[in-house]
């Protein structure tokens, strides 16, 4: 019952993204926000529908610890869960927490290769094999266009989805597609972009790019007591 | 009267294994004069460090035991109590976090905050202990005390803040830059014991002024007269920038670092005059102990010495001397010749010898006052026991004790050992109580059970070289449990007619999975159909049978038993019969309510050079690992994972084995959680055959 109501409420779909992964294979998506509007949040529970799904994903932090990550996904599992007693929570919790493996590096210390090697640990050792993969905290403007190049041929080689957090800046103008300037020179790279906009009190979300023209597209909001995704009115 | 206490320091030096916390106190005794020769942990001369005063600490280099001593520092007298690094003996950590005022946080210039000073960090918060740092090991290649520093404020929450900067790191260290006094010190002669001040080199005078504006900004949030000072740009005097400091470090809300190289006998003195200036006096700490007369009301204690007496027994040893039992006075006087009383036992205890302890050597004294720490002789107690005054009482708030995890049958080699064994075994209980032992009905075999594998095989060399017992020792055991997984009904009647009066009791009802508690029991009869006189037979019946599964004989958990129907005989049904037909209740709907095995998962954290964590990641998954997740920490990647208890052994020579010895790892329980299928069908298959064995 509890999986039913989760995969319910899979966060993306209503954007009007047809595939239930979003992402093609070896795909590249972004949420793009400015600060604290709830990127984190957003990608959390892309993984939690895929962890669900028995998918493996592997959240790469370059910014927060372990456990600040490990508490992302608690907290919104508990959100999503809230209606269960803490018994069935655990019981649910211990059996798909096996498909996430967080990865944190510092961002000096951050390269493609370094990830490469990492995922190759595990890969070699059949230690995880993730279906998807989250990035948080990559600076665009300053990864060149080479970086998100070699991670798209890193997402084919190995069959994986890469999601990315896209800090979009306050003081900087949006292009007149509605994109970040930082984020242009590699935009082209990515199969499907998604923007959170911070209006009044709510956030929404909105695809940008990736959509299928035909889908119906709801209205979707973040909301700010939970950080879990709604419908709009 | 009140005592002035001012100039007294119970402190402790906490901190991750190997982040050279012995080696340091070794330094603390020689400056203060309590030794007058450095003989290092594993140093060649073989004497090892004089805080490590048993031999088998001696000989793995590592603090097992918390040894107290005293000392004197610039007229302050300082009672230090040495805590060991392991996550097996955090018992000895919390009990002497319990009895401290204050203490040292040592922290490795290269490792910086690792798994085990957060556990011990807990701790700290957990007993409100104000603490300094000491960022030790600034000679050693990738020193970095300011990255340990931004560790403190990211990993902990602390507010760290830099008392001092470091002249030179790695080879280069030299001595450090005192940001209150703005001088440079310099550590001459043999074993750094003469201090050279000088004024702060050229090129570290801009990083100098920088960091005590930061040191200025933070204290000034603890003091209206430095804000003034600040705002009407007088001079800051070291007195006003230590008292403001002070202030914010006794409210935990500052935590001041220090920074140095025990080993190579750099800026341990200046340290010392920070736990002078900064940390607490004992009459500076709210004590507080718990009326038994007034169910357990909280009771502030006054660090008087001329109220009656309130002390702890936070340590016992068993030495050349006899027992030895630490005690911590929190108010009263404790005399030599006095009548105190075990809260625990009520036994009267006449005080022998009153001594004040230097690692294994001792000072006799005519008494201890309260707020200060010692040692009596020949009083029969088990640790953690409060001693009062006649007439009192009170006891000092129950310390935390986690539950074992692990067991190991022991057996005497010979007759000999037999009789040191259970002398042995009878201490090792008394001193800590995560240690435990009782001898199984069935095998008849002595078990040892406590917080991990290492914690046990200390306590077996233990008993060879203190007691001359030579043990086998068995495999180790996991402490695994069984619970249910679904309800299941019983209808069961008791029933014996063997002549005189007979047993008669019929219960029914059901049981069913809870995960909030071990055991709830629930009474649904209405009617009568069992008297109620009968229901807490029925109870403990229930109780009895949770004690070991009916299949594979290990206790059980988590179940509620309802009973909502009965019958009785007016002559043959007794609180025997209905026990019985609890008993007989419970094997019945057992077996049908799906009963599964959980085993404890253990939270072990690896820290190891980033070139060895695919191995290091390797070695954790065969081990039925679940890895959290990894993390970069520069020099070191710290690796997180959850493993099966009965998964570690032996890990600790497989994981030094496979990275030239770089890595280590710490391991504490995290919870239970169900064994799969596969191994639930290995251990009832082990369980049979032992049952063989044992018959």
């Amino acid at each position: 019952m509890l999986k039913k109501e989760i995969i319910y409420r899979n966060p993306l779909l209503n954007l009007g993204y047809e595939h239930e992964d979003i992402l093609p294979n070896g795909g590249l998506g972004a949420v793009l926000a400015h600060a604290g509007v709830g990127k984190t949040a957003l990608l959390v529970q892309v993984a939690l529908n895929m962890m669900i799904r028995e998918e493996s994903v592997l959240h790469v932090s370059l910014q927060d610890a372990v456990s600040k990550v490990d508490v992302w996904y608690h907290e919104l599992f508990h959100n999503i869960a809230e209606n269960f007693n803490e018994a069935e929570i655990k019981e649910y919790w211990d059996r798909i927490q096996a498909y996430r493996f967080i990865m944190t590096f510092r961002v000096e210390s951050f390269s493609v290769a370094t990830l490469e090697e990492r995922l190759t640990d595990l890969l070699e050792q059949n230690i995880f094999k993730p279906h998807t993969v989250i990035i948080d905290g990559l600076k665009f403007d300053e990864a060149g266009r080479g970086q998100l190049a070699f991670l798209k041929e890193l997402a084919k080689k190995y069959a994986m989805r890469i999601w990315f957090t896209v800090h979009a800046h306050r003081h900087e103008r949006p292009a007149d597609n509605g994109l970040p300037v930082s984020f242009l020179h590699v935009a082209d790279l990515f199969d499907v972009i998604v923007q959170l906009e911070a209006k009044a009190d709510e956030v929404y979300i909105k695809a940008l790019k990736g959509q299928s023209p035909d889908a119906k597209q709801d209205s979707l909001l973040l909301d700010p007591a939970t950080m879990l995704i709604k419908n709009g009115k | 009267m009140k005592i002035d206490d001012v100039k007294i320091r119970n402190i402790g030096i906490s901190a991750h294994i190997d982040s050279g916390k012995t080696t340091l106190t070794e330094r603390i005794l020689f400056y203060t004069k309590r030794i007058h020769a450095i003989h290092d942990v594993k140093g060649k001369d073989g004497v090892g460090a004089t805080m490590d005063s048993m031999e088998l600490e001696k000989e793995r280099g590592i603090t097992i035991a918390s040894a107290a001593t005293y000392c004197e520092w610039n007229g302050y007298e300082i009672n230090i109590i040495d805590t060991p690094g392991h996550v097996d003996f955090t018992i000895e950590v919390e009990r002497s976090l319990r009895v401290l005022d204050g203490a040292i946080l040592v922290l490795c210039a290269v490792g910086g905050v690792q798994s085990q000073s957060i556990t011990v960090d807990m701790q700290m918060k957990r007993y409100k202990v104000p603490c300094i740092a000491f960022v030790n090991k600034c000679d050693r290649s990738g020193a970095n005390p300011f990255r340990v520093i931004s560790q403190l404020r990211a990993k902990l929450g602390h507010n760290a803040i830099a008392m001092q900067i470091p002249i030179g790191l790695e080879t280069a260290a030299e001595g450090v830059v005192d940001l209150v006094s703005m001088k440079a010190l310099y550590f001459d002669g043999d074993n750094g014991e003469i201090i050279r001040t000088e004024e702060i080199p050229q090129n570290l005078l801009a990083e100098s002024k920088s960091k005590r504006d930061e040191l200025i900004d933070a204290a000034s949030i603890f003091s209206d007269e430095l804000t003034e000072a600040i705002l009407e740009e007088k001079e800051i005097t070291p007195d006003l920038l230590y008292a403001a400091v002070r202030k914010g470090t006794l409210k935990r809300e500052i935590t001041p670092v220090y920074m140095g190289s025990a080993y190579k006998n750099k800026a341990v003195q200046p340290m010392l005059d920070g736990v002078n200036y900064l940390l607490p006096c004992p009459s500076e700490v709210e004590n507080i102990a718990l009326d038994m007369e007034k169910n357990e009301e909280p009771i502030v204690l006054e660090n008087d010495p001329d109220k009656p007496i309130v002390a702890l027994a936070f340590k016992l040893e068993d030495g050349k001397y006899g027992q030895l039992t630490y005690i911590r006075v929190y108010q009263g006087t404790v005399s030599k010749g006095s009548t105190i009383v075990n809260v625990r036992s009520g036994k009267k205890v006449k005080v022998g010898r009153v001594v004040r302890m230097h690692a294994d050597q001792m000072e006799e004294v005519e008494n201890l006052q309260s707020g200060y720490i010692g040692a009596l002789f020949g009083i029969e107690c088990s640790s953690g026991d409060t001693f009062v005054s006649q007439g009192l009482n009170l006891t000092m708030t129950s310390m935390y004790v986690p539950k074992p995890v692990i067991s190991l049958a022991i057996s005497p080699k010979d007759n000999k050992s037999q009789m040191a064994m259970s002398k042995a075994l009878n201490r090792f209980s008394k001193e800590d109580p995560t240690f435990k032992t009782f001898v199984d009905p069935e095998t008849n075999e002595t078990i040892i059970e406590g917080m991990g594998e290492l914690h046990l095989d200390i306590y077996v060399e233990r008993m060879r070289r203190e007691y001359g017992a030579d043990v086998n020792t068995g495999n180790p055991r996991v402490a695994y449990r069984e619970t249910i997984t679904q309800r299941a009904d019983f209808n069961y009647t008791h029933k014996k007619q063997t002549g005189g009066s007979g047993q008669f009791g019929r219960i029914a009802g059901w049981i069913e999975p809870i995960s909030d508690a071990e055991f709830v029991f629930e009474n649904k009869i209405f009617g009568g159909s069992i008297p109620t006189q009968y229901i807490p037979a029925c109870e403990k019946g229930f109780k009895q049978s949770m004690e070991k599964g009916p299949k594979l004989e290990f206790p059980i958990t988590g179940v509620k038993v309802v009973i909502n129907d009965g019958a009785f005989h007016a002559v043959d049904s007794s609180d025997m019969a209905f026990q019985a037909a609890a008993r007989g209740a419970f094997r019945e709907a057992y077996l049908r309510a799906k009963p599964v095995i959980h085993e404890p998962i253990m939270k072990v954290v690896v820290e190891t050079p980033p070139e060895f964590q695919g191995p290091v990641m390797g070695l954790l998954n065969q081990r039925r690992g679940m890895i959290i997740g990894s993390q970069d920490e520069g020099v070191m990647c710290v690796i997180e994972s959850q493993i099966p208890l009965a998964e570690m052994f032996g890990f600790s020579t497989v994981l030094r084995s496979s990275t030239q010895g770089k890595a280590q790892f710490t391991m504490e329980f995290a919870h239970y959680r169900q064994v799969p299928q596969a191994i639930a069908e290995k251990i009832a298959l082990e369980v049979a055959q032992n049952k063989k064995t044992a018959a």
